[in-house]
């Protein structure tokens, strides 16, 4: 791998101009399965030319897997769709050369095109939702991938049935006439895969492929990329916005920034000396499953990633560098080599030998703890029918209850951290605390009044405001930040004069300022806009906010700004919070307490640090292990890959609702009934939290960091 | 955690980095031409109009609209002047001709224009207010949606032809009855749509959050839920001035519309249908009357509809 490493880099520095692909043919190297040299893409939109992808040059050799990582608006999905020459007009290819096995795709007909995607080149797209055709069975689908490039039907068919097996679908014989519809979002996946396999490509192009997926489903299509690349030596390009991701699968990066390379080289390289102070500040400020910054906020990066309609000058990063010179706000930075092999990056400041300092996070606002913490919710044995308004006028539908008997309680100045994968009931159990779902049975008590039908509404509203995970849905369109802070201000009963004064100063407490009072949010970029969404849940002056994945929608360099700003507001106004996420790592920072629910049920609860250094649930254990490290070092761990796929609420399972995902349960051994037959309690541990677990502490996290 | 909407406006994200947030304010200009400001529903269907398909509709109308207004003050004879021979072809007197009782078909078109167009410019816009009540019904109470929906359901049930003869039986020929028809054949279309449109803002978040703050009812549907449902009611409401139109002259070529001898298009255009041969120009001018309204009333719902999307 080191050998061609060297030749890659003299390629690198071939530009976007007419010499370059004069001079194309001689410098190619004949190991490289894909070299794209100066690629320019551009849109042209009434406000000019929109340079969505500029100047981009990278390489892949066979059997390599490539991440090109980025937030959004960097360029790196328009990179893969000109690659296929995929862009749709008003996109066009301005320049550069896509060289596959050294002849350059920009060239060749249409029609040679299309013989070549799916043949040589396929793609798999982020949501396997829309990427399959609803109507046409799996089975014909990945028929359909290869009688468009000349097999015949029967030979096809049988092909799928083996496509099928390899990306790991069980009982290929009965699901091949299966419709989409038929499969959950992971084996979804897996198909989506099959068919871009199918005529036995030399490369394929992911985009964001697990993004719309959970992470214990995530960690099993991540392990079929791989296995492919072990067992048919198919090169992968990687899109993705998450460097867990990065870490765990690729051999080589390539970080993109405003349609820029801005750094790119070998993945332990990237990871352990990055040159960039991009990529260093992005490492620095993901959340974390090991959090280091005890009683520190987390390192975050100011500002927002740029508008590709409108970059700053000079170097597209300057704006948000701490270490940003004259230089950086005038010239492009060159992707020059570095000291270690196949490694380069663009920076005026670190080209001539500047290290990057660590970035300082400032001490936590101290806590303010009214004397001892006051309970101010309080759920008992709630349970929630998400299916009784679906019946008709005649008919009373069955009962689907998303949450089934949970009980917790959140103090004033604490965080809970609520975790489990989409459709366990986590979005459901806040909406009900909020009143938007009624609960079917069980009681929920805000401060020391029991809230119950639709008296006892108001009280919960003066003291429960609810974050949405959307900024872009929760802001209503048609109306100014004034407007929703101010509808927001006459509920809590502040006199009309006092509106004004009250919404700039709560715009401050965000961090927003009094300018951005009478625009409408699609003014806002995501991150701006989940602070008015939390402004306007202070407006209410709250005593407890429940963030449903207040930051799971915003780009990575984003997500440690609004953690840090949930963090102070809860130290400086004593607000107590319920924290959802689907992921481990993103709550970690901010909860004291940690709850970890599977199918409408608790299955662990207790302290942070116990439940993160000693799971003793193997749910838990499995999506410790699951959540990507974006560390090198781990890529060697141990991992508990869980199989299958969530049941459905409608039906849970007998006994221990994880049984049928369970790597210690009567999957794996057979002679333990219990867990069919009787539904285990929530008791406490010997480390102190509790866990519903007939064998509890089995199975805790395998090969974690301590 | 992508996310689907490109972001345009400021660049940074609230903390401190100044340079750059001013950049925001140097966009609008160029902003704005591609994505109307949020508030300004008004200022969004004047800019259809000032497309060239909202500009043409604008035009035509105003000018239908004119000659419907001012037809006493150009012919200020009245409709049911008779001249000397009857079924006359076109003259320099007569510019289309005279009808089978002498009267002036040019003159009886316009008429027929002002009978049409008081007709549809009424009964459409209380169409579309009931219509739309009726659907939003569910907003009160769940039961009180389902059995309006069945109730919009039955109408839709019926062709509108056999919904206005059953009209004219109760009610006799003539305006009322008309009106009527088209009031009614106008409800579910109006219904449905408003109540597709309450239902999919209902579980908009940002009607959540009012929710949650604690913000009335009734706030929630004039501030956050009825503006969001208008715009395709204002669009089906364009479309539907030509299916009014059609029920009239329909009601009326079977002998059901305006009580003879007021005039109509529809009126005429079945009474030209017998001389056909004779005096071609006894339809093709109400029958051109009639298009050209069709035309104008398609332009400006295909106009209010691309500004209504361009969002």
């Amino acid at each position: 791998m080191n050998s061609s490493q060297n030749q890659t880099t003299t390629t690198a520095r071939t530009g976007a101009t007419a010499a370059a692909v004069a001079t194309g043919t001689a410098g190619a190297d004949p190991d490289l399965l894909l070299d794209v040299r100066g690629l320019r893409t551009q849109f042209r939109t009434h406000e000019g030319v929109v340079r969505a992808v500029n100047d981009v040059s990278f390489s892949v050799r066979p059997g390599q897997i490539l991440g090109i990582v980025g937030e959004s608006g960097s360029g790196k999905s328009v990179t893969a769709r000109s690659i296929l020459r995929m862009v749709r007009p008003p996109g066009e290819i301005a320049a550069g050369e896509v060289r596959y096995r050294g002849t350059d795709l920009l060239t060749l007909g249409e029609k040679e095109m299309r013989d070549l995607r799916g043949r040589e080149i396929a793609m798999v797209f982020q949501d396997p939702q829309s990427a399959l055709n609803p109507v046409m069975t799996v089975g014909d689908q990945i028929a359909e991938a290869l009688v468009v490039h000349g097999t015949d039907k029967k030979a096809a068919r049988e092909r799928a049935r083996e496509l099928l097996g390899q990306v790991g679908i069980p009982d290929v014989e009965r699901r091949l006439d299966d419709y989409p519809h038929q499969f959950s979002g992971g084996m979804r996946q897996r198909v989506v895969i099959a068919v871009a396999l199918a005529s036995k490509p030399s490369l394929l192009l992911a985009d964001e492929p697990t993004t719309a997926l959970d992470v214990t489903i995530q960690a099993q299509i991540l392990r079929l990329l791989g296995q492919l690349r072990d067992e048919l030596g198919i090169a992968v390009v990687m899109i993705t916005h998450d460097m867990g991701v990065v870490a765990e699968m690729c051999d080589e990066v390539v970080v993109m920034y405003g349609g820029r390379v801005m750094e790119r080289g070998p993945v332990d390289v990237i990871f352990n000396s990055p040159q960039l102070p991009y990529t260093a500040d992005l490492l620095a400020a993901m959340p974390r499953l090991d959090d280091i910054a005890e009683g520190r906020s987390l390192p975050a990066i100011p500002g927002s990633p740029p508008d590709p309609a409108n970059l700053p000058p000079g170097c597209p990063f300057q704006p948000r560098c701490r270490m940003a010179v004259d230089i950086c706000a005038q010239q492009v930075p060159d992707l020059l080599p570095r000291a270690e092999p196949g490694h380069s990056a663009a920076c005026h400041v670190t080209q001539h030998g500047e290290r990057i300092p660590p970035l300082v996070t400032e001490a936590a606002s101290a806590r303010v703890r009214s004397g001892e913490a006051r309970p101010l919710l309080q759920i008992t044995d709630l349970r929630v029918d998400v299916n009784n308004d679906s019946g008709g006028l005649f008919r009373r539908p069955d009962p689907v209850y998303a949450v089934d008997g949970v009980s917790l309680t959140v103090s004033s100045g604490e965080t809970l951290g609520l975790v489990g994968e989409s459709g366990c009931g986590k979005s459901t159990l806040a909406r009900t605390i909020v009143g938007i779902n009624q609960p079917a049975s069980g009681t929920i008590q805000v401060g020391d009044q029991v809230v119950g039908g639709k008296s006892g509404g108001d009280a919960v509203r003066r003291t429960v405001q609810y974050v949405f995970q959307d900024p872009y849905a929760s802001l209503n369109p048609r109306r100014t930040i004034r407007q929703s802070l101010d509808e927001a201000l006459a509920v809590r009963g502040v006199p009309t004069r006092e509106r004004d004064a009250e919404a700039r100063a709560l715009l401050a407490r965000v961090g927003l300022a009094d300018r951005h009072l009478d625009r409408y949010p699609q003014a806002f970029s995501g991150g701006q806009r989940q602070r008015v969404g939390i402004a306007r849940a202070l407006a209410a002056d709250p005593k407890l906010l429940v963030l449903d994945e207040p930051v799971s929608a915003l780009d990575v360099s984003i997500q440690a700004q609004i953690i840090n700003l949930l963090e102070s507001l809860r130290d400086e106004l004593d607000l107590g919070y319920l924290f959802i996420a689907h992921d481990l790592s993103v709550v970690r920072h901010l909860s004291d307490r940690v709850v970890v629910m599977y199918l409408g049920a608790f299955v662990e609860m207790g302290d942070a640090e116990a439940v993160y250094n000693s799971p003793q649930h193997p749910y838990t254990a499995a999506l410790l292990a699951s959540s990507p490290i974006p560390d090198t070092a781990e890529r060697n761990r141990e991992r508990i890959v869980l199989g299958g796929d969530l049941p459905s609420p409608k039906n849970p399972p007998s006994g221990c609702r994880f049984r049928t995902r369970c790597p210690i349960g009567p999957l794996v051994h057979a002679d333990r009934t219990i867990c069919i037959e009787q539904p285990p309690p929530l008791v406490p541990t010997g480390t102190g939290q509790l866990a519903a677990c007939h064998f509890a502490g089995e199975l805790s996290r395998a090969g974690a960091p301590a | 955690m992508t996310k689907a909407l490109p972001v345009p406006g400021s660049p940074s994200d609230g903390a401190p980095v100044p340079a750059v947030e001013d950049t925001a304010q140097q966009v609008p200009p160029a902003g704005r031409s591609r994505r109307p400001r949020g508030g300004g529903a008004w200022s969004r269907y004047a800019s259809a109009l000032r497309t060239p398909k909202g500009m043409a509709a604008a035009v035509l109308l105003v000018l239908l609209v004119a000659v419907a207004v001012l037809a006493p003050v150009i012919f200020p004879g009245g409709y049911d002047q008779q001249a000397r021979g009857a079924l006359q072809g076109p003259s320099g007197g007569h510019w289309l001709g005279t009808d089978e009782f002498g009267r002036d078909i040019l003159v009886r078109t316009v008429y027929g224009l002002r009978t049409d167009l008081s007709l549809i410019l009424t009964a459409v816009p209380v169409s579309l207010v009931i219509g739309t009540l009726l659907g939003l019904s569910g907003y009160l109470s769940k039961p009180l949606g389902a059995v309006t929906q069945r109730i919009l359901d039955i109408i839709l049930g019926f062709p509108g032809l056999i919904l206005g003869i059953m009209i004219v039986l109760v009610i006799g020929t003539g305006w009322l009855a008309l009106f009527m028809a088209i009031v009614i054949a106008g409800l579910p279309g109006f219904g449905r749509m408003a109540r597709g449109g309450l239902l999919s803002e209902q579980q908009r978040e940002y009607v959540l959050a009012a929710r949650v703050l604690g913000v009335k009812r009734s706030t929630i549907m004039v501030r956050h839920i009825l503006p969001n449902v208008v715009d395709p009611l204002l669009v089906q409401a364009s479309v539907f001035m030509v299916v009014a139109i059609f029920i009239e002259a329909g009601l009326s070529i079977v002998g059901l519309g305006i009580n003879p001898p007021n005039p109509s298009l529809g009126a005429m255009l079945n009474v030209g249908a017998r001389y056909v041969q004779s005096l071609p120009s006894y339809v093709i001018g109400p029958g051109a009357v009639l298009l050209l309204l069709a035309l104008a009333f398609t332009l400006l719902s295909d106009a209010l509809n691309q500004a209504a999307t361009r969002r």
